[in-house]
């Protein structure tokens, strides 16, 4: 296990910002952490990555404990801050050997990941180019670039795509599922449920510095949305559909509007086809299903919208 | 080590790429030194095309240091002095006969002017402020054992005139003003690397920094190694400045001379690095070494010699720049070894104390 956070509590004076938190990642996997506005998110990351000790609990990564192993564990772990956390007067080339440097990469290899990380960002051209210059897009490429220049076992980046093009977003997620692929776990957080979605096999919603939901996307939604809604629009419709749509297991109810039928079913019932099926000795205009998505099941979970009230 | 040299070389890079503290470090410094240091400099006489500006003395002691200061030859080139009795000096400065009056009683000098020419009163003024200049030079030659009828002597002889490199040779006012400038400069050096401490130790850059394997003391180190390299070339650049353009004598002890710099630049940083971990924030510093450093700088006799007495006058010999006086001035014309050594030996005491601090609440404030 790469990643193990047991019990942990972390208050600020009377604030708990991390109320007995238990968290696991296993190796190769790609996890996005999801949470609203004080859910306890940053703090987590904080302790993980060594920046605040935890009141209580127990932090091993790579099975060694972070309080005791806390400078090898680092060597191992890369971070990408939300925030950019670069050197603005210094080239991207310094920036990148800078922090190769801390982490003990030296000489020619010092210079080959350094032209390698260059190439994989797309930086390469502007190599000699101080961030101050660049677009927000690329400091955040170079943000990146910063914490895999040493090729971290566990990269930890925090919302690493706030505030740039659509078109650097795709090459800094393309990015990320490519180096998950090569062995790299990934431990992710975002506000853009889309790149949840993309990039993470598993997700991790917090509210209240604790963990309340944990699985795939569709075992979250799944757990937590009990039903979905089908809209059926058919041609003179006879009183005799609803009754028979209602008899097919796991619908609860069929409203009809003129030729307008609103069905609610169980979410996992897989019910369109056999309402379909009811409806064939009709001339069907049109059918629709609203399917319940993560925004759903965080809203369902949390009480609130994640891109208003999460940071 | 190679962690260490890593931030070193970082930070040096840092400092020298960013425009405005470059332009700080090299300019500040010069500027400082060539707007104040004009109002003492012998080298301006020659472009003063005018007249002599004619003037009023009135006089208790016409043989007093003022008044003999006022008789040497680079004085009259501008100013045209009649000594005349209070009640025609008053009369002619009221008419607008002449704009400025001077008067010395009891050893104190004052002025009354008119309304119609205040460049007039500006030379005038500028005159006074470089006397003052050479009695502060005395008094911080004498305090640092030369003999009082030479210093006297020299004061009257040799103001403006090119260093003459004697064996028992005092301060001109321009070589005083070298070493006090330069003394101030190096205390206020510390702020050069105030943003390089705050974006690697305090800012996101600080706390991303944080989650690589670098300890904080290598951290602290490198960084402050970094800053004091670029501060001590920044008095370098202002010791040659000051050899070259104004022909300030250093003495032949350079090498005590530059080791008591890189001392006070020394203790700049350890300041400044202690400070900025205990506020979080690079704002007051700023603000407390500017004031620590500007009144240290007056009451150590930097620009005009304050005197608080008794008690105060003896902690305020403590006082960072006047440590660092008491050892150049003591190198360059010869001072008592004994306290040149002691003042040296506490600037490097006062710059570990500080550091012991800085890393003392680094510990407890950085990740």
């Amino acid at each position: 296990m790469i990643v193990s956070m047991k019990d942990i509590v972390k208050r600020y004076q009377s604030h708990t910002a991390l109320d007995h938190l238990n968290l696991s990642v296993n190796q190769g996997e790609s996890i996005g952490l999801l949470g609203p506005n004080g859910a306890g998110k940053t703090t987590a990351i904080r302790v993980l990555t060594g920046l605040t000790g935890a009141d209580s609990g127990e932090v091993m990564l790579f099975d060694s404990p972070m309080k005791e192993n806390a400078a090898d564990i680092k060597k191992r772990l890369g971070v990408v801050p939300q925030d950019l956390a670069l050197y603005e007067t210094l080239s991207a080339r310094d920036n990148l050997e800078f922090f190769g440097k801390l982490y003990g990469i030296k000489g020619a290899e010092l210079k080959t990941r350094v032209d390698e990380t260059l190439e994989i960002l797309g930086l390469t051209d502007v190599a000699k180019k101080a961030p101050k210059k660049f677009s927000g897009g690329m400091k955040r490429r170079l943000n990146i670039g910063c914490a895999v220049i040493h090729k971290p076992e566990l990269l930890i980046l925090d919302e690493p795509t706030v505030g740039i093009d659509p078109q650097s977003r795709n090459h800094i997620l393309d990015f990320v599922v490519d180096i998950n692929k090569k062995g790299t776990t990934v431990l992710y957080t975002s506000h853009y449920m889309e790149e949840i979605e993309k990039v993470c096999s598993r997700v991790c919603i917090m509210d209240s510095g604790n963990v309340i939901a944990d699985g795939s996307v569709e075992e979250i939604t799944r757990s937590v949305i009990f039903e979905e809604v089908i809209y059926l629009e058919v041609k003179e419709p006879s009183p005799s559909l609803p009754e028979n749509i209602k008899k097919i297991q796991g619908v609860k109810s069929c409203d009809v509007d003129g030729r307008n039928l609103t069905i609610i079913s169980k979410s996992d019932s897989q019910n369109l086809a056999r309402i379909l099926e009811v409806a064939t000795p009709f001339i069907i205009l049109g059918v629709s299903a609203n399917r319940p998505t993560l925004e759903d099941a965080f809203l369902s979970l949390t009480g609130k919208k994640l891109r208003d009230g999460d940071a | 080590m190679k962690q260490f040299l890593a931030v070193f070389f970082m930070g040096f890079k840092y400092l020298w790429r960013n425009p405005l503290t470059v332009s700080v470090i090299i300019c500040f410094p010069i500027v400082f030194i060539l707007i104040l240091g004009n109002a003492l400099s012998s080298y301006i006489t020659p472009v003063l095309d005018f007249e002599p500006l004619h003037i009023m003395y009135v006089t208790d002691n016409e043989e007093s240091m003022f008044a003999e200061f006022l008789k040497t030859e680079d004085i009259s080139r501008f100013l045209d002095i009649e000594i005349t009795d209070e009640a025609q000096a008053v009369q002619s400065v009221t008419d607008n006969d002449i704009c400025v009056a001077i008067f010395e009683k009891n050893g104190e000098i004052s002025i009354i002017k008119s309304s119609v020419s205040s460049v007039g009163t500006s030379v005038v003024l500028a005159v006074i402020d470089s006397y003052i200049q050479v009695s502060a030079a005395a008094e911080i030659a004498i305090a640092n054992g030369a003999n009082p009828f030479e210093v006297f002597r020299a004061i009257n002889s040799e103001f403006a005139v090119d260093a003459v490199p004697l064996g028992n040779r005092v301060p001109n006012a321009m070589d005083y003003y070298a070493v006090t400038m330069l003394v101030y400069i190096m205390l206020l050096a510390g702020m050069n690397g105030l943003e390089l401490f705050n974006k690697s130790l305090i800012s996101d850059t600080g706390r991303r920094i944080m989650t690589a394997p670098v300890s904080k003391s290598t951290l602290i180190c490198g960084l402050v190694a970094a800053s004091t390299l670029t501060s001590f070339l920044q008095g370098m650049i202002t010791f040659v400045f000051t050899a070259l353009v104004y022909g300030v004598y250093w003495g032949e002890r350079i090498p005590l001379v530059l080791v008591t710099l890189f001392a006070v630049v020394l203790l700049s940083q350890a300041l400044c690095i202690f400070l900025i971990l205990l506020f979080n924030n690079p704002g007051p510093p700023v603000a407390i070494i500017q004031a620590t450093f500007f009144i240290t700088t007056f009451v150590s006799g930097g620009y005009a010699k304050i005197s608080f007495g008794g008690a105060a006058d003896k902690v305020l010999a403590y006082a960072p720049n006047a440590l660092a006086h008491t050892v150049i001035f003591g190198a360059i014309f010869g001072g008592n070894e004994g306290r040149m050594m002691f003042s040296l030996a506490l600037l490097f005491a006062l710059a570990i104390v500080f550091f012991v601090l800085a890393f003392f609440v680094g510990r407890r404030k950085l990740a």
